[in-house]
């Protein structure tokens, strides 16, 4: 059924869905909604979950790691200073394949002190073995909560459902809610292919010495790159059911365009106006909407990105002393092509100043009339520091 | 696609206003956008919230500049908060006040309209006498302003979304819808 | 869905994982290092004169085992009541809880295990040793003559107890007075002696001639009745009539005289007999002038003992000595001289008069308290003999002629306390005891071998092979505390009568304390050096190596698991552990 809801609550909504079974956060802003209403889910009853109230997002983590050992369906919520200080738990979840879903809304990092949006927090735990997920809006940040659990599950890798602050998860919008039924059939209930077991004991995450430990990072590669295929499936299933599928990419009028757009988040759905403006004036140019960003898209970014002659890469965060971090893993991901196309980093948007069409139309323009990139980023808006007296 | 931008201050409903309307507007077919200014919330201060309307999916996730509407549910807002910034000639500016304000000619480029919604609110015993709440007499009224949507899907967000009293705030919103003052295009209604 | 659909080959995860049992696993063999309980020796205890087991009595009284508290006490002490009122009780003063907020009370919660077994009529469950051949002759009811004779009555040892007065009790019953011990809790703590079969005899003044003969009934004489002989001013006039000594004046008053005294009554001296006078004198209506030729941080006095004098009236007046005391038409006057500190050298300073600064005042009444020594030579160890031996509080005789004599209480204590007159007592029952069963020559050795850390008390229950024996000598320092383990919190405040209920009467001015009070100041007590059963060791150990057991220690290190980690020593509270080298 179709709702006006807020995307914080679409989240939420998917989750009561999945009908998760032990649910740990604390409370910050920009993430508090989404909790906050699995938290009244959990104590009318709507919800058959266990809320653990904990003092630290690293103990949320902890609670999570615990319960997801003992075999079931695990939820939390984070941004920013939070998921920064879970980061050690992280590298645990995903080294002890325990498949726990997180909503993470894009958050800057202090100081100074802001609540706006920025993927710099989630990107920075690039490294640590999760799913990342991002999406642009409260529909796909259901579907993709929906789908995040059956994923987690089958590859054995927790997975990170990325959304931006404010415009997305505090933005109201219609939202196609599934029924319970047809969830359940999506999403059957987790069968644990290991876990904790009173009447089998047996110790987990041991030591693991130099002549195993490597077979296990190895095992968990394996599984990411195997998530990609997994999700594939995992969204024929979801669009024979509900009619949606999003992709790990999306390419629109890629084919035949000279400049691409690379994005991701909210900023896509601003650049589909912009795109369908800049088509009407002749321009060709094309958009590609990253949506998974680990596992990395390799195979799918060269492949719609081959023929293009630029590519204007968006990033709302930054890696300091290299670049936007999506522009620099393309880059990468492009760099032995025999024929690859120029890859021009933009940011812009960082700590949530708006990403208008009229800063990407900039963007586009910038990009079709520079010959080459003017340097390995380029700052879109900064405001001109008063010249010295 | 039309934009409208709520006035408020923290506590008053604004926020709630402009969900509801969201709500009223896409039971009426409308694909809708929603959102507060987003930032800190503090009682009492000067808040805004923003509506977005269209026919077809909305694709911009951007901050409001240029609104078609405003909406204003304090009226001393008009002093202090710009309430006109970036509105689009033309446009609907909706004043909660018994009567029009004096310095009419500060809105020349639009149109104005206002209802006592304070008044209302009080009757209906909505919010206390020092702070009532307004902001579903403020849908109704906005709702005869922009011709849409009908007053009953208005009717039908309130009932639905409403947790307290949601009778008295479907009939303060009735009442404003029949009693906003649509004074119309303020540069006509300043030379006649 | 169907389990085709998921057609993507997923691996399967792979984890450290393992099934076997960590008991396999026998991490104590990589050990060199090894913990194992050691219990030490607390301050308060070593500081005690009597070394009473005080970090073990406080944690019986947390336990609420009131009972056996008092028995740990009485092993070492047959006058927990007393003590609890009149002792100086210097454990406060090195109680290591002290660096961290505030001493434990330890002479309120000694007086209230003893009033709680006196309440209730508890009679204690105390070994004894069956009868032994020899007899011994105790000369003098006091603290250290019923010490001894309840010491060695517990050793098999039939007592006899000789006291010229009427009734027992010596400086208990005459010189302390009713508002620091009622006569009922003196009678209670000497009832309990009598019932181990001591035999005392009041109105048997003893002679020497007694010593000479007292072999054909006795294998030892222990002497212990005191300093009466009053010391003289050496000052004209202080043999004028009225001019009174101090102890006769407290025994007047403790046998029930009340002297109707007014005005200023002068008291020379600044010992406790000179603040005790001051105080009876004030309570019979006199206003109460201390003179003393020294300071008020010199007077040998308790100086809690001073403080709550001054508190209730009496006045003092430092740096003066008597110079002449005449008569006066309003009682005497008294001439007095201005001192000064000459050398700071010592426990008191030296003073000598300033030149020409003396001043006159005229009392009702002078009361003198500067001394006591013995009444009669025999009553003095005989210095120079060659079978003399000396031990901490007593000095003992051979006598080729007679019964060994041992000296006792203050004629050989190391300072004039209730609570060193006990361990004069003890120590003599000790001597005798390694002297007839052992000979003369294993007095020395065996009695230091129960020192309390480094002594000179003296452990009883160290003397008969008891459980804390095992406690090693060395004396838990404060830095050796864990002191994460504990909160601060506030030293329970003794209650006392208001200062004007005080001086209305004799009545005790400590009032008692709440179980609950007693509960909880019990349980501030660090126990140091001794294992109250918290458990730190078994929680921490990562190996799971320290198991419950019913030996007394009430725990046991599985050394096939124990690798030697030290983390139950350090996590130890009080340091009732050790590691060493295995």
């Amino acid at each position: 059924m179709k709702k006006v809801v807020e995307g914080s609550h679409a989240v939420s909504e998917a989750v009561r869905l999945a009908r998760a079974d032990v649910i740990s956060a604390y409370p910050i802003t920009p993430q508090t909604h989404i909790v906050e209403l699995l938290s009244e889910y959990c104590s009318d009853g709507t919800l058959n979950a266990k809320f653990l109230r904990v003092e630290s997002e690293h103990s949320a983590m902890a609670a999570l790691i615990g319960a997801a050992s003992a075999g079931v369906r695990t939820f939390t919520a984070t941004s920013s200073q939070g998921l920064a200080l879970m980061h050690e738990l992280l590298h645990w979840a995903a080294g002890a394949r325990l498949p726990i879903v997180m909503a993470e809304v894009n958050r800057a990092l202090a100081p100074g002190w802001n609540i706006w949006t920025e993927q710099t927090d989630s990107l920075a735990q690039r490294d640590t073995g999760w799913i990342q997920l991002y999406c642009e809006d409260a529909q796909e940040a259901l579907d993709t909560t929906l789908q995040a659990f059956r994923l987690a599950e089958t590859v054995y890798l927790p997975v990170m459902v990325v959304l931006d602050a404010f415009f997305l998860s505090h933005t109201y919008e219609p939202v196609d809610i599934p029924e319970q039924e047809e969830a359940d059939r999506f999403l059957p209930p987790f069968k644990p292919a290991f876990q904790l077991d009173t009447q089998n004991p047996s110790a987990f995450n041991q030591l693991a010495p130099p002549n195993v430990y490597m077979e296990m990072r190895r095992s968990l590669q394996d599984a990411m790159e195997s998530a990609l295929d997994v999700l594939d499936t995992i969204e024929d299933d979801y669009e024979k059911l509900f009619g949606r599928r999003y992709g790990a990419v999306e390419a629109v009028q890629c084919d035949d365009a000279d400049i691409i757009l690379v994005t991701s988040g909210t900023v896509t759905s601003t650049s589909r106006l912009v795109l369908r403006q800049l088509r009407e004036k002749g321009e060709k140019v094309g958009l590609l909407k990253m949506k998974a960003f680990r596992p990395f898209p390799f195979e799918a970014l060269r492949k719609h990105t081959a023929h293009a002659k630029k590519l204007a890469v968006i990033d709302r965060n930054f890696s300091f002393g290299a670049g936007g971090i999506f522009a620099q893993e393309i880059r990468s991901a492009l760099c032995n092509l025999a024929r690859r196309p120029l890859v021009f980093g933009y940011v812009a948007g960082l700590g949530g100043r708006d990403v208008t069409t009229d800063v990407i139309e900039d963007i586009y323009w910038r990009t079709k009339t520079s010959a080459h990139p003017e340097g390995e980023s380029i700052w879109i808006g900064l405001h001109q520091p008063a010249p010295a007296a | 696609m039309i934009e409208v931008r709520f006035h408020g201050r923290g506590g008053q409903g604004t926020v709630v206003a402009s969900i509801l309307m969201a709500k009223a507007f896409f039971q009426a077919g409308y694909y809708v956008q929603s959102f507060p200014l987003f930032g800190v919330e503090r009682r009492g201060a000067p808040v805004e919230a923003y509506l977005r309307l269209d026919k077809t999916k909305i694709l911009v996730r951007t901050n409001v500049y240029t609104p078609d509407h405003v909406v204003v549910l304090d009226p001393t807002l008009l002093e202090g908060v710009d309430i006109t910034r970036g509105l689009k000639p033309g446009g609907w500016i909706l004043i909660n006040a018994p009567e029009a304000p004096p310095n009419l000619h500060t809105y020349a480029d639009y149109k104005l309209a206002h209802v006592d919604a304070t008044r209302i609110a009080i009757r209906h015993r909505l919010g206390t006498r020092t702070h009532p709440i307004v902001n579903t007499a403020m849908m109704g009224a906005f709702a005869r302003v922009l011709g849409e949507p009908p007053l009953e899907a208005v009717m039908e967000a309130i009932r639905e979304e409403v947790p307290a009293k949601p009778e008295a705030n479907m009939a303060a919103a009735r009442e404003a819808y029949e009693s906003v003052v649509l004074l119309g295009p303020v540069a006509e209604a300043v030379s006649a | 869905m169907t389990e085709q659909m998921l057609s993507p080959i997923v691996p399967t995860p792979l984890i450290p994982r393992s099934f076997t049992t960590t008991e396999s696993n026998k991490t104590g063999s990589w050990r060199f290092l090894k913990p194992r309980y050691d219990e030490k020796t607390a301050p308060c205890s070593a500081a005690c004169p009597a070394g009473e087991d005080i970090a073990r009595v406080e944690m019986l009284v947390a336990q609420g085992l009131f009972k056996e508290a008092w028995e740990t006490i009485l092993q070492e002490n047959p006058f927990p009541a007393v003590c609890g009122r009149v002792c100086f009780h210097p454990c406060e003063g090195v109680c290591n809880r002290k660096e961290f907020d505030d001493a434990i009370a330890i002479h309120t919660l000694e007086r209230f295990v003893a009033d709680t077994a006196m309440r209730y009529g508890i009679q204690p469950d105390i070994a004894r040793r069956p009868v032994q051949g020899p007899r011994v002759a105790v000369v003098g009811s006091g603290p250290s003559g019923l010490a001894a004779a309840y010491f060695l009555a517990r050793l098999g040892y039939t007592c006899d107890v000789f006291e010229a007065k009427s009734e027992p009790g010596g400086i208990l019953r005459w010189g302390i007075p009713l508002y620091r011990l009622p006569v009922n809790v003196l009678e209670w703590e000497i009832g309990r002696i009598r019932s181990l079969g001591v035999e005392i005899h009041c109105n048997h003044r003893v002679s020497s001639d007694f010593l000479r003969d007292a072999g054909d009934r006795y294998q030892a004489v222990f002497i212990g009745c005191g300093h009466h002989r009053n010391v003289d001013l050496g000052i004209p006039g202080e043999n004028l009539d009225g001019v009174e000594e101090g102890l006769p004046f407290l025994e007047r008053v403790r046998a029930g005289e009340r002297p109707d005294l007014s005005g200023a009554v002068a008291i020379i001296g600044g010992g406790n007999t000179a603040v005790d006078v001051s105080r009876c004198a004030l309570r019979l209506g006199a206003k109460p002038v201390i003179v003393y030729r020294r300071r008020r941080q010199d007077m040998p006095a308790f100086e809690h003992e001073i403080e709550m004098a001054l508190e209730e009236g009496v006045e003092l007046m430092e740096l003066w000595a008597p110079l002449e005391i005449a008569p006066h038409a309003d009682g005497y006057r008294l001439v007095l001289q201005k001192m000064e500190v000459a050398a700071e050298e010592g426990p008191r300073a030296q003073v000598r008069p300033v030149p020409g600064e003396t001043r006159e005042m005229v009392v009702s009444k002078v009361l003198k308290a500067i001394g006591n020594a013995a009444e009669e030579a025999w009553m003095e160890p005989p210095e120079g003999d060659g079978k003399l031996l000396r031990l901490a509080n007593t000095a003992l005789v051979r006598r080729d002629d007679g019964p060994v004599l041992v000296y006792g209480g203050d004629l050989a204590a190391l300072e004039k306390s209730v609570a060193h007159a006990v361990a004069s007592g003890k120590e003599a029952a000790m001597a005798l005891d390694t002297y007839f069963q052992d000979g003369w020559d294993a007095i020395e050795s065996k009695v230091s071998a129960c020192r309390v850390g480094q002594g000179p008390s003296l452990s009883m229950e160290m003397y008969l092979g008891g459980e804390r024996c095992r406690r090693n000598p060395h004396v838990v320092a404060f830095q050796e505390i864990n002191t994460d383990y504990f909160l601060f919190s506030p030293r329970l405040a003794q209650p006392r009568l208001l200062k004007e209920e005080r001086i209305q009467g004799f009545s005790e001015i400590d009032l008692k304390i709440s179980a609950a009070l007693a509960l909880r100041e019990a349980e501030r007590c660090f126990n140091c050096g001794i294992c109250n059963q918290c458990d730190n060791c078994r929680l921490f150990c990562p190996d799971l190596a320290v198991c419950r057991d019913d030996n007394p220690q009430g725990r046991r290190i599985n050394y096939d698991y124990c690798k030697g980690c030290g983390v139950c020593v350090v996590e130890c509270p009080r340091n009732a552990m050790a590691l060493e080298q295995d």
